[in-house]
């Protein structure tokens, strides 16, 4: 499958408009990113990190639905703003973010056809390592966390999978049809 | 000596190839880009301050409109229960109340003594001062960090490092500042050091958070005096940031090690919060040495025979 350039002749103002308009499809695995980074910030004051890591999930969600429209970089500057609303130091999700998508594509090149629960669980063991090392990374920077706390996180993580799933699943079917792009 | 040569590949497939090549090449540059700035932030963890006090412009705003339906529905709920339990709590008040007033009288006379005993040896106390009084807007309950946004910002005097108070005591203290947010630390943050006392025992320590709903004391001076639980734990002022008396927590499993402490105030639900000035900020600069200082036995022995520090031309010494 390749891309073709459109029949500019053929087409006329208001459908050229519509073409170049609908670029903004492009960008939507990027916006749910950040709209799911945003949500982590609710004002739920907890004394341990029990709210899901909904970036860390749409990240891998996205990189598994429309591996093209999320590249390592999109996801490096991702982790960029997670770090900046997080408070966190600068590096730790830019580093985990693209990590999880490189990890992503790879392992889809390698085991390409697989059930809904096969996903989850790949999904889990990502959430456990991202986990991992983040601690490692926080230490690295020099603001060491404990790491049983983390716990929590990975549990509300793992059961938020599929809500996630759901959720981009819709923004995707919204943004580019039920046969995903490519299809008429 | 020959060898087959490669098979011509086509030009879309050479395309993809290569496309996948610099796919590669670009997904490492960024991940070793991260990895740096990781290490920058080890070295620098101010960096970048501006762009974190924009980034929180941006959020606190939305977070602040967003709530407030919640806000409403949750003050409606309040009231609700304060209808239901008002007769009890108002004869618990009542009692309560006289032997408040009771104790009222027998503090004032400590107060007037206290006032003659600072006449007369002139102590200065600095004045705590209100800097602004604002509400917690947000948080980052996902992340490991445990901070708080809060809607008061440099346009408001709020910089980072200033001690932040609710109601019940001690909140915080703002990290970063943006020009109408600012990120206040939470006393469970792992990140977090508060230089208390215990109010029975006069014990000097630091209350330390560990993302857990429990914070815990850490070397206290004097570890042999044994600590009971319901000690009382207030900031001692040392340090220069948190006035001193302000309650942090109460001891509740005095014989785990480290100790386990209850925060005194915590900032769910919709709290307002109070701002103040550091309470004895840190000069700007180090004293200079002053010329003339003598030079302690072992620098005079290693070093020659000059009996203080020349004047001018030289590195300062520094003097124990």
């Amino acid at each position: 499958m390749s891309w073709q350039a459109p029949p500019w002749r053929l087409m006329n103002a208001a459908e050229r408009r519509r073409y170049w308009w609908g670029h903004w499809r492009l960008g939507v695995p990027v916006m749910t990113t950040v709209l799911m980074l945003f949500i982590m910030t609710v004002p739920l004051i907890v004394p341990a990190p029990i709210f899901p890591h909904l970036g860390l999930l749409a990240i891998f969600v996205w990189s598994t639905f429309q591996p093209g429209l999320l590249p390592a970089w999109a996801a490096f500057l991702l982790g960029l703003v997670a770090d900046l609303l997080f408070g966190q130091p600068l590096g730790v999700n830019a580093v985990l973010f693209p990590m999880t998508a490189v990890f992503v594509r790879v392992f889809e090149a390698r085991f390409g056809r697989h059930a809904h629960g096969f996903d989850w669980a790949v999904a889990s063991a990502t959430i456990i390592g991202f986990e991992l090392l983040t601690w490692q990374f926080m230490a690295v920077a020099g603001k060491p966390v404990p790491l049983a706390p983390l716990g929590w996180q990975v549990l509300t993580s793992i059961a938020a999978y599929p809500v996630v799933v759901w959720v981009c699943g819709r923004a995707q079917r919204a943004a580019f049809g039920w046969g995903g792009p490519g299809t008429p | 000596m020959d060898w087959t040569p490669a098979p011509r590949r086509s030009s879309a497939m050479r395309r993809e190839q290569n496309l996948a090549l610099v796919g590669a090449v670009v997904s490492g540059a960024v991940i070793a880009t991260g990895l740096l700035m990781l290490l920058v932030a080890r070295v620098n963890p101010d960096g970048a301050a501006r762009v974190r006090g924009v980034m929180l412009d941006l959020v606190t705003p939305v977070w602040s409109v967003v709530r407030a339906p919640f806000d409403g529905a949750g003050r409606a709920i309040d009231w609700t229960g304060d209808y239901l339990g008002a007769v009890d709590r108002n004869r618990a008040l009542t009692a309560e109340l006289a032997a408040a007033k009771a104790q009222l009288q027998r503090a004032a006379a400590d107060r007037l003594a206290l006032v003659r005993l600072q006449a007369i040896d002139k102590v200065r106390e600095p004045q705590r001062l209100l800097l602004a009084t604002a509400r917690i807007v947000s948080a980052t309950s996902g992340s490991v960090v445990r901070s708080a946004m809060i809607a008061a910002g440099s346009n408001d005097g709020v910089g980072p490092g200033l001690p932040v108070i609710g109601a019940d005591g001690l909140i915080g203290r703002t990290v970063e500042a943006g020009a109408h947010a600012a990120r206040v630390l939470l006393l469970t943050d792992p990140a977090s050091r508060i230089p208390v006392i215990v109010q029975r025992t006069g014990q000097a320590g630091l209350v330390t958070g560990a993302n857990h709903p429990m914070l815990e004391l850490r070397d206290r001076v004097g570890a042999d005096a044994p600590l009971r639980a319901g000690d009382r734990l207030v900031t001692s002022g040392d340090g220069g940031i948190f006035p001193p008396g302000v309650p942090v927590g109460t001891i509740v499993d005095a014989s785990a090690e480290p100790p386990q402490v209850r925060p005194a105030a915590t900032p769910v639900g919709a709290a307002f919060v109070m701002i103040e000035s550091a309470y004895l900020p840190l000069p700007a600069s180090a004293a200079p040495a002053e010329p003339g200082t003598p030079v302690p036995v072992e620098a005079r022995r290693s070093g020659g025979t000059a009996t203080s520090v020349p004047r001018p031309q030289s590195a300062p010494v520094s003097v124990p």
